[in-house]
Formats: structure tokens, sequence, C-alpha cells
């Protein structure tokens, strides 16, 4: 029974990564119709500037929870502007190439600056037990951040005034331009947030992983799954997602070993995308 | 008619060139010459699903890997190699009936997502299936007898026809009802539907189409490497590669994918050797310059038509392009 | 119609360009080693590893005025091309490197599988491939003649762990074991659940991880309510740091905790610290080894002074490995007296010698045989040598 709450217990903490790595892409996926092939690359990138931070500046990464995320909310925002806006009516195929040729660009130049090698913040916070359950601790705090973050973005999106924007357009998009939204802005500000959440996510897990340019294609694919089991273009949708994946993932690997964890949830995704796209909380999910 | 007749004007000269290339220039081309032939196979596979139907299918290298597990295995149980092509060739087929029936009825991003998704599960099958495909370990396969010589002729005519099979498949699907179903689906598939043209059936013709060659390319390759492992059969890079030379040079038109395939080897080539360090970037800028100056690919741009435009005005009896 | 015979003539052109794009080599007095190798890619830092060790090689052989072949002396050039950690690529440059470059003689890249696909192309030509970072005996089980590999085999290393642990510590009785899923990782796998089996261990975990795993808290977790005696994890660094830092956290431990092959790199003590120490492991050779040689180096020692000035921290194996291996081939051209790659290649299978790296006899496999491996452990921060007793510069610490 103990094993059970551990196991419960590690996949809602890896759960609540796995929200914050998709809550952005999710966004952006919902309201701009875009699958942002660059996101997994961003969030390493907010990893690579926390660490570097911390190495040769002795910056505490918690602070650059307060630095890296508005540094890309204006890098997201001047993508748009530059390159996504121009492709955003176009096919899928068009803007999925699009991005996927600009993460190459971005990942060779990450690469280029900061070399692959796995880089780790020695930064040993210790576990708490409870119970016979160990919660390591900087998993915990990344949970708990990533959980106050995702509420504060659900809290904003839902009061201010460019936060309804949001919604309105994902909810119908020609309504939103007649009710007088400016549609252009609003893509930019999703899209910049998108890539700030990613910034703030990649600042939490340079944390709890090791920072390296060689994952940024499997954070992009538990960002699919995410969106997938929880539903598109909203924060409630991506941490149910998110929490569920965990779970999912945590469950399986005990019992059907490791190996098969990772396959489990790759084949739930593809039995819901065939029976039920809109993903566990269906339509009435978003917002 | 007349674009196949002026897709023909230059494609055969190049298949021949390519034929002859283990009489007229070293190994190293011709192993190349084999590439373009392979690629071309690969984006004129994609173009019945991508080109023609219009649905972003990224599951190319679901099918080169089983092929090549189907081939491997196959091989390695005594089968002769050419037959064991052909054998992996219809389990790709097969496979791909099966999934095309399951995954075709989603559209536009949730297609690409669960194309892409069913390459990392037959990956990760493949990896943890120790027992039937050597798991991480990957498999051996019989070395190709014969001086190196000799083994880069017999592939290189074996991807050179396979190529020309493409070309043959395209050109009659391009003609034919099938061709005419698939385009008005791309349009609009619920008019397709209302028009008569049997939306199901067609679909999953079409992806069937663009895995068995996909498959053959893939046993071949196998048997060409003699060594196959799950990340280098399964490749994500690959199945991404493959829709941008199609569409590089032109995504359903018939000749397209293989001007599109040879221009992107050529260009890999020069680049590689020149910037090291920079490759992918140049790749990902190739990539961004092709979607916002080139959308219908390099044998539909409008330079390109200037170009042709000025040709043949010394021709007046030339129809538009 | 004008057109299409234009664009028949772009392509012929442009087939003729590129089959003309050639690197000028055509110094015909120089040894020409070709060298394709990650410098990009997943096992970017890997192949720089190799790059390093072969320019040191190199400079010296070169300094002293080359390799003497049959009364006269030729300098050496390597020719590196990176690959990119792709399996394709490989087989091309390979390719290229063979006919285009006419190199005499290859080196392997990192790791097995690229190993392998470079191998299967030098076989055809009949051109000899030194491996040094391939110890995996299916690497070598092709029948491949002109594969030759310094690293010996995996099997010898679990032999000699499961011996000396059970001996020190009688009273362990259980072992777990973790392995990703790849060629290098799986095989290490394989071989220990052999070798605890023979030692009369029980074996109460035994499982492999996916390539592309973000988190080991399930499978560590099992481990712990097994509660095993010694705990062993097999892949590659980013793998061993993270399941390492996550028993940590998770609040894991055993007696014995060995990794395979964390420890032998730096990077990894430096990306754990203090959590770092207490964990075994085995290695290829250690740099505290007093080997003396008759090659460029001279000694082991000589080595890693020479190293040292690379700037680049204490040498690991696959530095050492990477040297060796050209030493080899230099020994069997001049062994050979000639460039000719039959002879070589036969140079080659006879060799029976010592470098400042260990002994080097390849085996009818073209594997180096086994003999005393190194097994580690990092105490307080540095990397300790336990066994043989040639080299042993601690004994075993049992994690509290």
């Amino acid at each position: 029974m103990d094993t059970y709450i551990q196991v419960l217990t590690n996949g809602l903490m890896l759960g609540a990564l796995y929200a914050c790595i998709a809550v952005g892409f999710s966004l952006v996926w919902g309201v701009l119709n875009i699958i942002n092939m660059m996101h997994g690359s961003l969030i390493i990138l907010g990893g690579y500037l926390t660490y570097f931070a911390w190495l040769h500046l002795k910056i505490n990464p918690l602070f650059m929870l307060l630095i890296v995320p508005p540094l890309l909310f204006l890098l997201g925002y001047l993508l748009q502007f530059v390159m996504i806006n121009r492709v955003v009516a176009r096919p899928v195929l068009t803007t999925l190439t699009l991005t996927f040729g600009l993460d190459m660009i971005l990942y060779n130049l990450m690469n280029v600056v900061f070399e692959a090698t796995p880089r780790r913040i020695t930064m040993d916070i210790g576990s708490v037990s409870f119970m016979d359950v160990v919660l390591p601790g900087d998993r915990l705090l990344a949970m708990v951040l990533a959980l106050a973050l995702t509420g504060i973005l659900y809290g904003v999106m839902r009061t201010s005034r460019t936060g309804r924007a949001i919604v309105a357009v994902r909810m119908d998009r020609d309504a939103a331009a007649l009710m007088g939204i400016r549609i252009n802005r609003v893509y930019a500000v999703t899209f910049a947030i998108s890539a700030m959440m990613a910034g703030a996510c990649g600042v939490l897990m340079a944390v709890t992983f090791p920072v390296t340019t060689n994952i940024t294609g499997l954070l992009l694919g538990k960002a699919f799954v995410v969106c997938v089991l929880g539903g598109l273009g909203s924060v409630p949708g991506a941490l149910i997602g998110g929490l569920a994946l965990g779970l999912i993932e945590s469950l399986s690997g005990n019992w059907w070993g490791p190996q098969n964890a990772v396959l489990t949830g790759s084949v739930l995704m593809i039995v819901l995308l065939m029976t039920r796209p809109t993903g566990l909380l269906g339509k009435a999910g978003y917002e | 008619m007349n674009s196949l007749r002026s897709g023909l004007m230059w494609f055969v000269p190049l298949t021949v060139l390519l034929a002859l290339t283990p009489f007229i220039s070293n190994n190293y081309i011709v192993q190349q010459a084999t590439f373009v032939c392979m690629y071309a196979t690969l984006a004129l596979s994609w173009n019945f699903m991508g080109g023609y139907t219009g649905y972003p299918s990224f599951s190319t290298s679901a099918f080169i890997g089983l092929g090549a597990y189907a081939g491997a295995i196959l091989q390695n149980g005594g089968v002769p190699m050419v037959l064991a092509w052909v054998i992996a060739t219809g389990v790709t087929g097969l496979f791909a009936a099966c999934l095309g029936y399951a995954i075709l009825r989603m559209k536009g991003h949730y297609f690409a997502i669960g194309s892409i998704s069913i390459v990392e599960i037959l990956r990760l099958i493949a990896a943890s299936w120790s027992s039937f495909t050597g798991g991480g370990e990957g498999l051996n396969l019989p070395i190709f007898r014969g001086g190196p010589e000799y083994a880069g002729m017999v592939f290189l005519y074996a991807f050179l026809v396979l190529m020309l099979v493409a070309v043959l498949a395209t050109v009659l699907v391009d003609r034919s009802r099938l061709g005419f179903g698939l385009r008005c689906i791309e349009q609009n598939e619920d008019a397709a539907d209302m028009v008569g043209v049997n939306v199901n059936a067609s679909k999953i013709a079409a992806f069937v189409l663009s895995a068995i060659f996909c498959g053959t390319a893939g046993a071949m390759s196998a048997s060409w490497v003699s060594y196959i492992s799950p990340p280098d059969a399964f490749s994500i890079v690959m199945t991404l590669k493959v829709p941008v030379m199609a569409m590089l040079g032109g995504a359903g038109t018939m000749f397209g994918p293989v001007f599109g395939a040879l221009v992107f080897v050529v260009i890999e080539q020069s680049v590689l050797s020149r910037f090291l360090d920079y490759n992918q970037a140049i790749l990902g800028l190739i990539i961004v310059f092709l979607i916002f100056f080139l959308p219908g690919g390099l044998l539909r741009s409008t330079l390109f038509k200037q170009f042709k435009q000025r040709i043949l005005t010394k021709d007046p009896q030339e129809s538009k392009p | 119609m004008r057109l299409p015979k234009l664009m028949g003539f772009l392509s012929l052109a442009s087939f003729l360009t590129f089959a003309s794009l050639k690197p000028a080599f055509a110094a015909d007095d120089v040894i020409r080693i070709g060298a394709p190798l990650a410098l990009t890619g997943g096992l970017a830092d890997e192949g720089k590893k190799q790059q390093v060790s072969y320019a040191m090689w190199a400079k010296r052989v070169n300094a002293a005025g080359g390799i003497t072949v049959g009364g006269k002396k030729m300098k050496v050039q390597i020719i590196e091309v990176d690959y990119q950690t792709d399996e394709k690529r490989a087989q091309q440059i390979a390719e290229k490197l063979i006919t285009q470059d006419k190199v005499n003689f290859l080196t392997a890249p990192f790791g097995s599988g690229h190993t392998k696909v470079v191998a299967g192309v030098a076989e055809r030509y009949g051109v000899p491939v030194i491996a040094s970072v391939a110890s995996s005996e299916s690497v070598f089980n092709q029948g491949y003649k002109y594969l030759f590999g310094t690293l010996s085999p995996n099997g010898g290393i679990t032999e000699n762990m499961a011996k000396m642990f059970t001996k020190v510590q009688p009273s362990i009785k259980k072992i777990a074991i973790l392995g990703r899923e790849d060629v290098f990782p799986k095989s290490m796998a394989n071989e220990m659940k052999a070798s605890a089996e023979r030692a009369g261990l029980q074996v109460v975990y035994n499982e492999t991880y996916p390539v592309g795993i973000l988190d080991h808290a399930t499978a560590l977790s099992k481990i712990k309510s097994s509660a095993p005696d010694w705990i062993y994890i097999s892949g590659y660094t980013q793998d061993l740091v993270l399941a390492r830092k996550q028993m940590a956290d998770l609040k894991i431990t055993a007696p014995i905790i060995t990794m395979i092959t964390g420890p032998a790199y730096q990077e990894f003590i430096t990306a754990l610290g203090p959590v770092a120490d207490g964990v075994t492991s085995a290695s290829w050779w250690h740099h505290s080894a007093m080997y003396k040689s008759d090659d460029v180096f001279g000694s082991t020692q000589e080595f890693y002074k020479d190293f040292l000035t690379q700037g680049k921290g204490d040498p690991d194996y696959v530095n050492a490995s990477a040297a060796a291996a050209l030493i080899t081939l230099q020994k069997a051209i001049e062994k050979a007296g000639t460039l000719d790659k039959v002879k070589v290649r036969d140079a080659l299978a006879a060799t029976n010698i010592m470098t400042f790296y260990g002994p080097i006899k390849f085996g009818p496999n073209g594997m180096n045989q086994g003999r005393e491996l190194p097994i580690v452990q990092v105490q307080k921060g540095k990397v300790v040598p336990l066994f043989p007793d040639v080299i042993k510069q601690g004994t075993l610490q049992i994690i509290k």
C-alpha cells in the first residue's frame, strides 16, 4: 500500500511538471491553431539561461523566475510578429513545417553557444518525508510553483481584458473580430504568453533535471500527449492532462516496467485521438 | 498531359544520368545517386497523402522502419534478399491499411500528431520487444557479398527501379479517378463526399500507396547497411525531412518530389562540408525561406513560371504553364 | 519545350559540379586516417574526446618525423568529418572518406551502433578500421575481418565486480538491475545479471528503461521496495546523473551502488557534487595506472601529463582508448612495413603489445582480450581505483 502511495505521489509531482510544460503549447494550439515545434527548445532555453546565471553570476535559480519569463515573453512576441503572423491562416503542414524550421535554427544556435553537455544545478534541497512517502524537495518545490504559475495564468485569463479576449478568440475567431477584438494583437500576446510559460517551465526544469538540448524533442512529445489528454487551449485542461499523464506513466511503469511507461501514454493518446480528440474534459473543458 | 511531358523532359535525362554514375564516377557519387533515388521515392510516397489528399502525414518513418525490421527478420530467417523486400512491402501495406482505417478519421493537426506518434510507438515497441527485434541492440543482417563497386551498383539500380515504380504509380494515380477524387478531398472533404467520391476508400488507398514504397525502401536500406536499430530505423528527423523535400519541389505535382529530393541532396552535400557547426540552422533557414517565398514548391513558384514564360515566348504554341 | 531540357541540363550540371567537389588531398607521402566523429548531435561530447586524443597522438608522431613505413618516414594526417550522430550520415561519410578522400585507414566513432555501420562500409572496401569506444560483443559479432577494437569485452567487468564485492562484503545477497535499452548499456545489464547469478546473488529487480525517459522515480520506487543490497544501473551520463539524484531525493540507498559508466567521466562527479560519493563503477582504464610502454607517450604518466595541458581536466578511458587505437595502428603499420591494407590488417590481427593504456592483443573477433579492468569508486569527489591490485589506491567503502 505504501508503495502505491509513493507511486501516486511520484506521478502527481511529475504530472505537475508535465502540466507546466504543456500549458503554453496548448494555448497556442488552441487559440492560434498552430503547433509550435519550438516549444521544447524554448523550455530548454529558459533552462540554460537559469543554469548559466547560477553558474557565472551565482543567481539563485528561483530568482530567475522573475527574469527569464519576461525575456521569453518578448522573444515570443517578436517571433509572432515577424514570422508566425504571416502564416496563421495557412494549412497545418505549412505552419508545422515553419515552426519546425525555426526550431532547427534555435536548437542549432543553443548547441553552438551552450553545448549539449547535460548541466545540473547542484542545489540540493533534500527531501520531505511524510508517513513513509518521500517527497523530493526540488520536485515538491517545482510542483508547487508549477501549480502556482498555472493558477496565476488561469486567473489572469479569466479576469484581465486581454485574457478574456484570448478566450473569446479561442471560442470563435470571427465573432471575436466582429466584437472589435484585434485578432493579431491577441495572437501575438498568446504566443508571447506561451513562450513565457515555457521559460518559466525551463527555470523549474533546471532545478530538477539536467539541462541539455538532447531532450527538447522529448518535452515536445510530452506536450502533445498532455494536450490530447486534456484538451486544447485551456489552462485547466493542461493541468488535468498533465496530472493524468504523470499518474498514467507512474502506474504503468510500476505494473509493467519502466520500458512500457512511455509507451502506455503514447498508445493512450492514439486511442483518444481516434475516439475523443477533444480530450478527457471535452469541449466543455476549455476556459 | 502537358505537365507529364514537360516533367519527363528532365526526369528522363536525370534517370539516365543516375543510372550511368557507376561508369562515369566513383563509388561515393554512386552512393549519393542512390540516396537521391531513395529520397525521391520517399518524397513521392508522401506526396500521395500530403500532396494530393492534403493530409499532413508524418508517418513516413513508421513505414520505413517497419519495412526495415520486416526485411531484416525475414532475411535472418533465411529468406532470399529480394523476396524479403517484396514480403516486407506487403507487410507494410497491410499495416497501413489497418492503421489508415483507424487514424484517417482524424483531420488536420490531430492527424499530424497521430501519424507522428505512430513512429514513436513503433520505435518503443521495437526497442522493448528484444526477443523478436533485438531490442536496443539492434539487428544484424547478412552482408551483401561481392565487393563495394558491385554492391554499390546493385543497390543503386534497386533504388532506381523503386523510384521509377513510384513515379509510375504517381502518374497513373494523377490521371485516374482516384487522383481526381483525392484532389476533391483535398479541397473540401464533405463536398467530395456529396459529389460521389468514396472518401474512405480513397483515403485508405492513398495512405497505403504512401506506405508501400517506404516499406520497400526500408527493407532495401537495411540490407545495404547490414544493421538496423530502433532510433535509426524509426527516425523522427527523417519523417520530418521527407515532407520538406516534397514541398520544396512542389507537393501535389507529379515530379515535384523528385526535383525536391535532388535539390535537397545537393544542398546537403554542399552545406555538409562547409558549415559543419551550423548544418541544422541552415536547413532551418531553407525551410523558413521555403515557407515564405516558395509556398508551392520550386516547380510552381512565380519566379519559375516567369522563367518558363520567357523561354516559351519563342514557342507560341506552348500552352500556359 | 526548352525549359525541361534546361532543367535536364541543370540537373546534369549540378551533379557534375558536386561530383568534382572534392577537397584536394593530393599529398601522396602522407598517411591519411579517416575519422568520422560526432562533433554535433547527441554524442558530441564523446566525439570531441576522441578528437582531442587523435590530435595529441598525431602531434607527437609528426614531431618525431612520422611513422616508419618500410624504411621511409611518413607523416600522418587525420581527416575528421562530423557525421552529426546520424546513422545514415555515418555510412555516407565512411564511404566518402574511402572513395573520395582516399584514406588509408579508418577510425570508428563513439558508440556501438555507429561503429557497426562504419565497420560495415570499411569491410566492403577492405579498409582496416580501429574502434576505440565499442565494447559490446554484439558489435564484433558479424564476422568482420577488418574491424578491431581497443576496449575489452563488457563481460570481464561484471565478473570482476561480482567476485570482488561478494568477497569484501559477504552479506550482500540481493541485487537490483536497471539498464537502458540501448546497445552498450543493455549489454552491461545483461552481463551483470549473468555474473550475479554465477556469484550466487538473487536478482530481485531486472528491467530496462527506454531511450528518452525523463524520470526514473517509478523504477526507483519499485527497487526500493525490493530492498536490494546492491543497486546496479547502466546508461549514459545524463541518465545516471538523474537516477542518482532521484535516488538521493527519494531516500533510496544500498550498501553498494554501481553505475556504468557514470563515474568514469568527470562530468558525472561535477554534476552531482557530494551525492556522487560512494558510487562504484568500472572502466577500461584509469590514469593512475603505471604502464610503461614503447610508444609515442612512453608511459601512462606521460600521457596523463600531456593531457592535463589540454585544459580539459583528467583524461578518461575514452581519451586513452582513442589514443591507444592509433598507437596500435601505428605499430601495425611499422611491423607490416607497408601501407598495403591486407598486410596491415594481418599485422593488426597479430598485435601483442604494451601501450600506455595497457596491453593490447586482439582476439579472433577483433576485440582486445579481456584483462584486469579497473573497478573504481568515487570517494570524496575523486575517482579511486579499487582493483586490480597494481593500481589499487583505496578500499571499497560501504554506503551507509
